[in-house]
């Protein structure tokens, strides 16, 4: 609601009085001016004396009101941005606190914020302001030690190993310097321009590019589980089946029901093995193609957001084998930074009130709730100790499938056996196996 | 934490971060007003004094008609110069107004969105983070950076382009050994009275640091040197009592001299020219109360904190999280954790991981006898996709198959 006030009266601010208004007082004092003026100068001419103290006494009062009106303007112009100002501060009144700038822990890592920067416009596909940004912020990075003729070697030689395995494409951290100019010239700017390029084509609802891509990519994606490409290429033959009336392509023998088929015949061989069900539904739609939407087929052959959904998995995968997360991972972290800062306001102003000091311990002191989406590991938190478990302090199963933090039950054990804290079973440490969640 | 409460906004401390951005026109007009103001005051007051001299002279018969149009014109020439200054200021205005306008309007939008599942939360929540970057860049002195993506996000009301742009021109001058514009900055409208309110040492620090050049010059005659201390460091003595003392001990040690007292090396140091640029940038963010770091810092090191887990940075040979490699498949995971992600990993090393008072695992857990546990669904999932035969599941990772009857039930409890 004070939202809304702020609102309003902002409007009152913009629309009432303004400085333009005072400019307007002034052209008329000119005026006055050099209407006297023109008058002392006609009397002069005429050599009359008298006009000239005559006409600059007169002018005295009207000069004066103006400039008083002026400074009323003035007056009124202050009062509406003390108004406004107010009403920003009952805007937020309610917020928790201020930001906590006393400790900037990002300070130190200027080069680690660039990179992640650059790679987020590449991500982005900004490549115009990428290059920008490269190319100003690169003076500061020279510093760093890696000169730039030791990077090349090793850029040329993934580049290369890429185009024999495409394995190796994967960029470790290794492969992105912190020196900024090897950004430029390297491998991720090349793959982000192709993913580009073929994600506007996958909106153009022309699948190819992205069909030779996972053709090219299949062991990989195979080893991943996923099944892209047969994804791409069954929306391909449904693309095809609905024709020229829907996909607009020429209507030639390849195109249209005719066309799937014909598809279907040359591509669909490799996928049988694993997906002999999905073919043979979509060849028997065939038998329906006059009436599909009367047809059992017809669910499989709404593709209204088939196109979104290759397009997103496709963005998810082309990330993945670049060992990248599919979002801006500077996006996802600085929506959770404003989510989980009101926590963290709270707590700073008291552990300031209270005088206690804000501890870089390893955990944090309080709960910063994200919403599901954001949450991306497994969390375990021993039911016993109400700890996470961490690589010093795993999560063990016991043979009844009961799981504890490993110290949790060294301490519940006495000597080696131990009586699960859950059920009524008991058993030896040895048997509890650690257990990978 | 439940989901819906976690997803749920709270708008004012949402907007925690956004508020800075509120702020800043409306201290700009504040400054404007005010230098506006001084201007006007000044040339009222000459014309109202100078017309009821010329009046009073005139009507008494001293003054010569000539003399009396002159002074006169040399009226109307201030109020024309008076127009173009306010003129100038009434623009300014109006930009500002129409920046507060965008940005409120901009956060304004936030307010139509009840939680961040909302479709809108998430283009609004970019615009943000693109406002976080522009200020990030233009606080580093990245401006063309800066103004190539405001261009291209067409977010350039929402951002402070021109006033940053300013800053980093003063303080790029101070790197580069000039105190003349930071000094000009300093006396500019009634920045002077400002900074005197909020006891700023800025201008002194400057002036001490063209005494030190000038001292160091050793062709610089002394009498000048005295002056310029006379002028401009003696009347803070009380205030900058240390500084006074330093500077009239460095008539006694010239450069050359200095070298094995610490104290007054340290004074001919270049790096009293970095010190100086911090000093007047953080004088000029705290004179329009600009936050002291930038904000995606404030967003940074809040959101790593809350995304990082103790498996984002596990050592551990057999870890669920470890670097994606060939062979482990995540692609059934929603996605790549952004924290073990490259771009923030290292950055990540640093800060604490997030507290969490509650277990957050895949539904109806399965064991498989390597020791690692997935959920039901999607190992069912991945065996339909692997193409495996029936009761038969696949590590999502490791890749080992193994026959269901193998798998064991986890109770998390």
């Amino acid at each position: 609601m004070a939202y809304l006030q702020l609102q309003r009266d902002l409007q009152k601010l913009t629309g009432s009085a303004k400085l333009a208004d005072a400019v307007e007082d002034v052209d008329e004092i000119i005026e006055l001016l050099t209407a006297a003026r023109d008058k002392i100068a006609k009397a002069q001419e005429a050599g009359d004396t008298h006009t000239m103290s005559l006409t600059l006494t007169k002018l005295q009062n009207p000069v004066k009101e103006q400039l008083d009106g002026l400074n009323t303007n003035l007056r009124h112009v202050y009062k509406a941005q003390n108004e406004f100002n107010k009403s920003l501060k009952t805007a937020f009144s309610k917020a928790n606190g201020s930001l906590p700038t006393d400790l900037d822990p990002m300070a130190s890592h200027t080069a680690l914020i660039n990179r992640a920067i650059a790679m987020h416009l590449l991500r982005e596909g900004q490549f115009g302001v990428a290059s920008t940004f490269i190319n100003e912020a690169q003076p500061q990075s020279q510093t760093a030690p890696t000169p730039h003729t030791q990077q090349s070697p090793s850029i040329l030689q993934s580049h290369m190993a890429s185009s024999d395995y495409p394995t190796d494409t994967l960029i470790t951290d290794a492969d992105i310097p912190s020196d900024l100019t090897a950004l430029q010239s390297q491998a991720l700017q090349s793959s982000f321009a192709d993913m580009y390029s073929i994600l506007s084509a996958l909106k153009a609802h022309n699948l190819l590019p992205a069909i030779n891509w996972a053709r090219e990519n299949c062991i990989e994606l195979e080893a991943r589980g996923s099944n892209l490409e047969f994804e791409l290429c069954k929306l391909q033959f449904i693309w095809l089946f609905k024709g020229p009336t829907v996909n607009g392509l020429p209507d030639t023998l390849d195109n249209g029901v005719q066309g799937a088929l014909q598809y279907a015949r040359s591509n669909f061989g490799r996928f049988q093995q694993r997906h002999l069900r999905e073919i043979q539904q979509l060849s028997g739609a065939m038998v329906y193609s006059q009436a599909l939407e009367y047809s059992p087929y017809n669910a499989i052959f709404d593709i209204s957001a088939a196109f979104e959904e290759v397009a997103s998995s496709f963005t998810r995968e082309f990330c993945s084998l670049l060992g990248l997360s599919a979002e801006s991972p500077l996006y996802v972290a600085a929506t959770a930074g404003a989510l989980a800062l009101p926590q963290l306001v709270k707590y700073t102003s008291m552990a300031k009130a209270k005088g206690t000091e804000w501890t870089t311990a390893q955990e944090l002191a309080f709960e910063t709730p994200l919403p599901r989406s954001m949450l991306y590991h497994s969390i375990f938190v021993c039911p016993v100790s109400k700890e996470q478990t961490t690589d010093e302090n795993p999560p063990v199963i016991l043979p009844c499938g009961h799981v504890l933090a490993r110290e949790s039950l060294q301490r519940l054990a006495k000597g080696t056996r131990y009586k699960c804290p859950y059920c009524p079973s008991e058993g030896v440490i040895r048997d509890a196996k650690e257990i990978i969640l | 934490m439940g989901d819906t409460a976690a997803s749920k906004l709270d708008h004012e401390n949402h907007l925690l971060l956004d508020q800075p951005l509120l702020r800043l026109p409306t201290e700009l007009l504040r400054k404007n007003f005010r230098s506006a103001h001084f201007e006007l005051e000044k040339d009222a007051t000459y014309v109202k004094n100078a017309l009821k001299e010329t009046a009073t002279s005139s009507v008494n018969g001293r003054t010569a008609q000539a003399d009396v149009l002159r002074s006169l014109d040399s009226m109307i020439a201030r109020m024309r110069g008076v127009k173009r200054k306010l003129t100038a200021f009434a623009e300014e205005e109006e930009k500002l107004h129409r920046h507060e306008q965008a940005r409120v309007g901009h956060l304004g939008e936030l307010y139509a969105m009840h939680t961040v599942d909302d479709v809108k939360y998430e283009g609004w929540s970019r615009v943000r983070l693109d406002r976080l970057l522009v200020d990030y860049l233009l606080r580093r002195g990245y401006n063309e950076s800066a103004r190539a993506l405001a261009r291209e996000k067409g977010i350039e009301p929402l951002v402070d382009l021109d006033t940053f742009d300013q800053m980093s021109r003063i303080r790029k001058s101070i790197l580069n050994r000039s105190v003349a514009e930071a000094l000009a900055w300093c006396a500019a409208g009634d920045t002077k009275k400002e900074l005197r309110k909020m006891d700023s040492n800025l201008e002194f620090m400057l002036r001490f640091q063209q005494y030190i050049e000038l001292v160091r010059d050793r062709a610089t005659k002394p009498e000048d040197v005295l002056a310029h201390a006379r002028r401009f460091l003696f009347p803070y003595r009380d205030t900058y009592h240390r500084e006074v003392l330093q500077a009239c001990g460095m008539l006694a040690l010239p450069p050359g001299l200095s070298e094995e007292v610490d104290s007054y090396s340290d004074l001919y140091s270049p790096a009293r020219w970095e010190m100086l640029a911090d000093l007047f940038t953080s004088t000029h963010n705290a004179l329009l109360s600009l936050p002291p770091v930038p904000l995606l810092h404030v967003a940074l090191s809040s959101g790593l904190s809350a995304l990082k887990t103790p498996a984002c940075h596990s050592t551990h040979p057999a870890s669920a999280a470890g670097p994606p490699s060939h062979s482990t498949s995540l692609s059934l995971a929603s996605s790549v954790c952004p924290i073990c992600s490259t771009e923030l990993n290292e950055l990540a090393r640093g800060v604490p991981y997030a507290f969490h008072s509650k277990s957050h695992v895949e539904p109806d857990l399965l064991l498989l006898p390597n020791g690692r546990a997935y959920g039901r669904a999607r190992l069912e999932e991945y065996a339909r996709k692997a193409g495996l035969l029936d009761g038969q599941v696949k590590d999502l990772r490791t890749g080992e198959v193994y026959s269901a009857q193998r798998l064991k039930k986890v109770y998390i409890t």
